[in-house]
């Protein structure tokens, strides 16, 4: 018990210290998070009238940024997977990046839904026995249920590792194996029934193809590692803490895969939809062409196919991939790409037309677009906090030591430029 | 000429007295313009007996459905709606005594000696053109009938049915009936036209008759073939936020339909 | 909390109301539009938060809170629910200055209600829409306007002589296909917002769409916490102090039947219908889904919705399904009826018909 509690401390110390670019990082971050906090006082206060929802694109940005994070949870898994069941081991060193990953894109996730609801103040609701929790029958439950999870798995799996590794002692891998090979399928699991809760629903033709989870796996299977390459590559340039090119190279063999696949995908359901081109393919019209003279979407869904396709091409090609600077690109159009994907390209052109036909447009307010900042500055706060935690535990710079000869010190060289981590 | 000025100057001043005593009062039609109408006013605490469209005049609510509903009175046909419940209608007879005239001469019952009571087609000349413009041309039908193929020839207070017997202003279904069977039998079972009150089958209603609806003089209104006058319709809807106008619903996407 | 919330955070907003004008606000000039209103507002709202937490109305703090920790209607005993009812009562009794009454009737027996709307009849006059707001207390205003029936216009279509060899793809002269024809008279080439002097209007048919109280409704289906459920008469409801403002059910629902309060509903004193029902036309709040429930709070005391009254042409049609007697059930067996996207197979309890 008393480690326990000389873990907490020594993690929280050595996490709140570090040099001013990281402070600068926290405050620009606290900046955009006094934001979210007005916002969401307004949404508490007044309703959701501040956003550009209506009652015919009445899910937006909020909807569309949780969808895209639980993809970004579930590709955490990229790391795991071929760190345990194929054990790599460059990959299999820096894993628990990866589930701290996971922790802060469930939490941005279930930030979002919050934001999102007309009543938060009454997701007591939601609770069993003393409210109801309609399960079989509600996707939401279940996605709650398997977000729920996916947060606990991955935070008693990456905790668990870390403390191990913070006392000295070896993995009990009776207990920590079967929780990471369950976290691996759950991963799956996550996004799979975030696309159950779309296309579950015939009433919007454009969600309603049992292509749906497979193309969310997909585009998570690359969103995700495509973040992850991006934070091995600063952690590697701004801490001690060296990622081998294996497990980079690694991960971008993962996304192009994957990013294949749902470019495959993508051109599957062009054709599939508009060579018949029936009235449910008028979302698909509309956001690729337009329709009634609405053409809001269609420079996204181009972008976004554009900046696949680009990243695609760049890690296709053995020679740019090596190159960590184009790689480094590849993974921000990629990023970018399906950022767009899911929510213009997907959410919103599923609400229009309106399942009797109207046609309008749904454009965020600013305070929307504060909300949704916020939202992802709480979600960077966290996992900057995690990451630089996890690494100060991965190179040794906290570790338990007997009472008798004092606390680790704190702020020493290595450790200043690991809390340099931004 | 001291007169002549002194009598429209006093019915102005009785009309104006009459508008401010009513200057409150809200007149509401309730199925089409020109058919039943009704005043506003209060019948409970925080209970209009109507509640009226700012925009087009129609009644939009009913506080009281039954408000100055009186039995609809004998139907032949058993086995019809209004024999399991209650049914009641507006009284529409006393509409033929419009003006004091109207209700002492023809409109009584009594038809004066001299007036022509046979169904030959003639002109009307001096009364009624405002409601039929060219007698031998009447739009219902299309000139195959007249006035009196409707209307009682000796008791100009009611209606007519085929033995001559005459039919009450409240109950003219029994004389559309005659020639429109289906839409008669549609009507007697609630299918067609319209009821307001109770919904159970066996509930009170008022049942709008035939002429509270479509105008009897000219049912079909020309061209447009149906039986319903056009109406002004209510505003549209909001439109959804951030939306300027609806053009781009009358912009059609064949470019899109391959 | 009656306020004017004709807010665009990027326009400003339009911020009228009885308590806006109790509490004047300080601007800051040099702020922005958005901030400033905002602020007002969100002051506005917590000297309201404050008036439920301090003597000046102990009464109404109490009720929100009782209101808050109730449990789903549906599960409550007749006690609660009465309890919950007259909570209710009293505060919107204080709130709109007259005797509001809240009714609990439940569900009778033998009955199953059912709708029929002749297609052929409807005008697209939108008195329908106009008395269902009257009837159940649906948000006024510009920006908050809230009708549950829409009555789309479709244009009949025509095919041209002009268009006859304009044929696609046109290469080597043959035709597979034709374009002499508009793509109208297709629901989702309806016309939501039509303006005209007077309907029916040439070659334009009309098609009234609103809940269709489905036997099988995929909204109730995806409700995470069961707030929406089918009455055992029929009509689909809400308990709008259950509901969590998901919009699952927004988006299951293939009618577009369900409308959000995004903000506090505004509802002038003098509009307000005092005569409601718990899952009926209650005064809602903000944050949850509303919607058609046949007009349960007439419908249960045997009186005809709203719509069906007033309705210039007759063409809607309400009664019980189960009584062969009944209006609904002779045009079922006489008329040519279709539900409206059958094959989503929701079972809807509104028929369609034409003569």
């Amino acid at each position: 018990m008393d480690k326990l509690k000389r873990f907490v401390v020594d993690y929280v110390t050595y996490v709140v210290k570090g040099s001013p670019a990281f402070y600068a990082w926290i405050a620009f971050l606290c900046l955009l998070i006094l934001g979210l906090l007005y916002g969401t006082y307004l949404h508490a206060a007044d309703g959701l009238g501040y956003t550009g929802l209506t009652n015919q694109v009445h899910d937006g940005l909020y909807l569309a940024n949780f969808v895209f994070l639980v993809g970004i949870a579930a590709g955490a898994v990229t790391i795991v997977f071929p760190a345990y069941v194929y054990h790599h081991k460059a990959l299999h060193a820096v894993a628990v990046l990866g589930e701290m990953l996971a922790i802060s894109a469930v939490l941005m996730c279930m930030l979002f839904i919050v934001s999102h609801m007309g009543r938060p103040d009454r997701l007591w609701h939601m609770l069993p026995i003393i409210g109801i929790y309609n399960i079989p029958h509600s996707m939401l439950a279940w996605d709650t249920l398997v977000l729920l999870g996916y947060l606990f798995l991955n935070f008693v799996g990456g905790f668990y590792y870390l403390y191990r590794k913070y006392t000295g002692q070896p993995l009990n891998n009776k207990f920590y194996l079967p929780l990471i090979y369950v976290s691996i399928v759950w991963a799956l699991s996550i996004h799979t029934v975030t696309a159950f809760l779309l296309n579950t629903m015939p009433s919007r033709p454009m969600w309603h193809h049992s292509m749906m989870p497979i193309r969310f796996i997909s585009t998570a299977f690359a969103a995700g590692p495509s973040m992850i390459i991006l934070i091995f590559l600063i952690v590697r340039s701004r801490t001690k803490l060296w990622i081998e090119n294996a497990a980079i190279d690694q991960l971008a063999t993962i996304i192009t895969y994957c990013l294949g696949l749902a470019l495959f995908l993508t051109l599957s359901e062009v054709v599939t939809e508009l060579y018949a081109n029936t009235e449910h393919a008028l979302g698909l019209n509309y956001l690729m062409f337009g329709l009634h003279g609405f053409t809001d979407l269609v420079p996204w869904f181009w972008g976004s196919l554009i900046a696949s396709i680009a990243a695609f091409m760049i890690l296709l090609t053995p020679y740019w991939r090596s190159n960590y600077r184009l790689l480094a690109l590849a993974c921000i159009l990629a990023f970018c790409g399906i950022w767009v994907e899911k929510g213009m390209g997907l959410l919103v052109p599923g609400f229009i037309p309106t399942p009797i036909g109207e046609f309008t447009q749904y454009l965020p307010t600013t305070l929307e677009i504060f909300v949704t900042l916020g939202n992802w500055a709480v979600g960077l706060l966290v996992l900057t906090v995690l990451l630089k935690g996890a690494i100060g535990i991965q190179l040794g710079d906290i570790g338990y030591a007997p009472p008798t000869q004092g606390k680790v010190p704190v702020g020493t060289t290595g450790m200043a430029t690991a809390a340099e981590l931004t | 000429m001291k007169n002549n000025v002194f009598l429209p100057t006093f019915f102005l001043l009785w009309c104006a007295g009459w508008t401010s005593a009513l200057a409150d009062e809200v007149k509401c039609f309730e199925s089409r313009k020109g058919a039943s109408e009704v005043t506003q006013r209060m019948i409970g605490e925080n209970l209009p007996n109507v509640k009226c469209s700012p925009k087009t005049g129609a009644v939009l609510w009913w506080g009281d459905p039954f408000d100055g509903t009186v039995p609809m009175g004998d139907m032949p046909i058993a086995d019809a709606d209004y024999t399991r419940g209650k049914a009641l209608v507006k009284p529409r007879s006393d509409k033929v005594g419009l003006l004091p005239l109207c209700g002492n001469t023809c409109h009584t019952g009594v038809l004066p000696s001299g007036f022509p009571q046979n169904k030959d087609s003639r002109q009307l000349i001096m009364m009624h053109q405002a409601i039929v413009l060219d007698a031998t041309k009447l739009p219902h039908g299309r000139s195959a009938i007249w006035c009196l193929d409707c209307h009682h020839p000796k008791e100009r207070n009611k209606l007519v049915d085929h033995r001559d017997n005459p039919i009450s202003f409240d109950q003219p279904q029994k004389l559309c009936g005659k020639c429109h069977g289906e839409v008669y039998r549609d009507w007697r079972e609630g299918i067609h036209g319209k009821r307001i009150g109770e919904w159970a089958s066996t509930g009170t209603k008022r049942w709008f008759v035939c002429t509270e609806c479509h105008n009897p003089h000219n049912v079909q209104h020309g061209e447009r073939n149906r039986g319903i006058a056009q109406h002004q319709p209510e505003v549209a809807p909001a439109l959804p936020k951030g939306m300027k106008t609806a053009d781009h619903e009358r912009r059609h996407h064949d470019s899109a339909r391959h | 909390m009656s306020k004017d919330m004709s807010c665009n955070p990027e326009g400003g907003c339009a911020c009228s109301g009885k308590k806006a004008e109790a509490a004047p606000v300080e601007s800051v000039s040099s702020r922005r539009n958005f901030l400033k209103s905002a602020s007002m507002l969100s002051v506005n709202s917590l000297l309201g938060t404050a008036a439920l937490m301090t003597m000046s109305d102990d009464a109404r703090a109490n009720t929100e809170w009782a209101e808050w920790f109730q449990g789903n209607y549906r599960l409550m005993s007749d006690e609660e629910k009465a309890l919950a009812r007259g909570r209710l009562e009293r505060r919107y009794s204080r709130e709109y200055a007259k005797t509001v009454i809240v009714d609990g009737t439940p569900a009778q027996e033998g009955v199953l209600m059912g709708y029929a709307l002749n297609i052929k009849k409807c005008i697209g006059c939108r008195r329908c829409a106009k008395a269902c707001v009257e009837e159940n207390n649906q948000s006024r205003g510009k920006d908050q306007d809230m009708e549950w029936i829409r009555v789309l216009k479709m244009e009949k279509g025509e095919f041209s002589k002009e268009k006859m060899n304009q044929g696609y793809p046109e290469g080597l002269g043959i035709q597979v296909g034709g374009n002499a024809y508009s793509p109208a008279g297709v629901v989702l080439e309806g016309e939501h917002y039509y303006q005209a002097d007077a309907v029916p209007e040439k070659d334009s048919v009309y098609m009234p769409i609103a809940c269709m109280q489905c036997e099988k409704p995929p909204c109730v289906k995806v409700c995470p916490v069961r707030t929406t459920y089918r009455e055992a008469d029929g009509p689909v409801v809400i308990d709008y102090n259950w509901c969590i403002g998901c919009r699952m059910c927004m988006s299951a629902c293939p009618y577009w039947a369900r409308r959000f309060n995004w903000s506090d509903p505004n509802l002038p004193k003098e509009a307000m219908n005092p005569v409601t029902h718990y899952l009926g036309n209650r005064p809602r709040m903000k944050g949850v889904v509303e919607k058609c429930t046949f007009c349960i709070q007439r419908t249960r005391k045997g009186r005809y919705p709203a719509c069906v009254e007033v309705c210039p042409v007759g063409a809607r049609k309400f009664g019980n399904l189960l009584d062969p007697e009944s209006e609904v059930s002779r045009i079922i067996a006489r008329k040519h009826v279709f539900r409206l996207k059958a094959e989503q197979n929701t079972f809807p309890k509104f028929f369609y018909f034409m003569d």
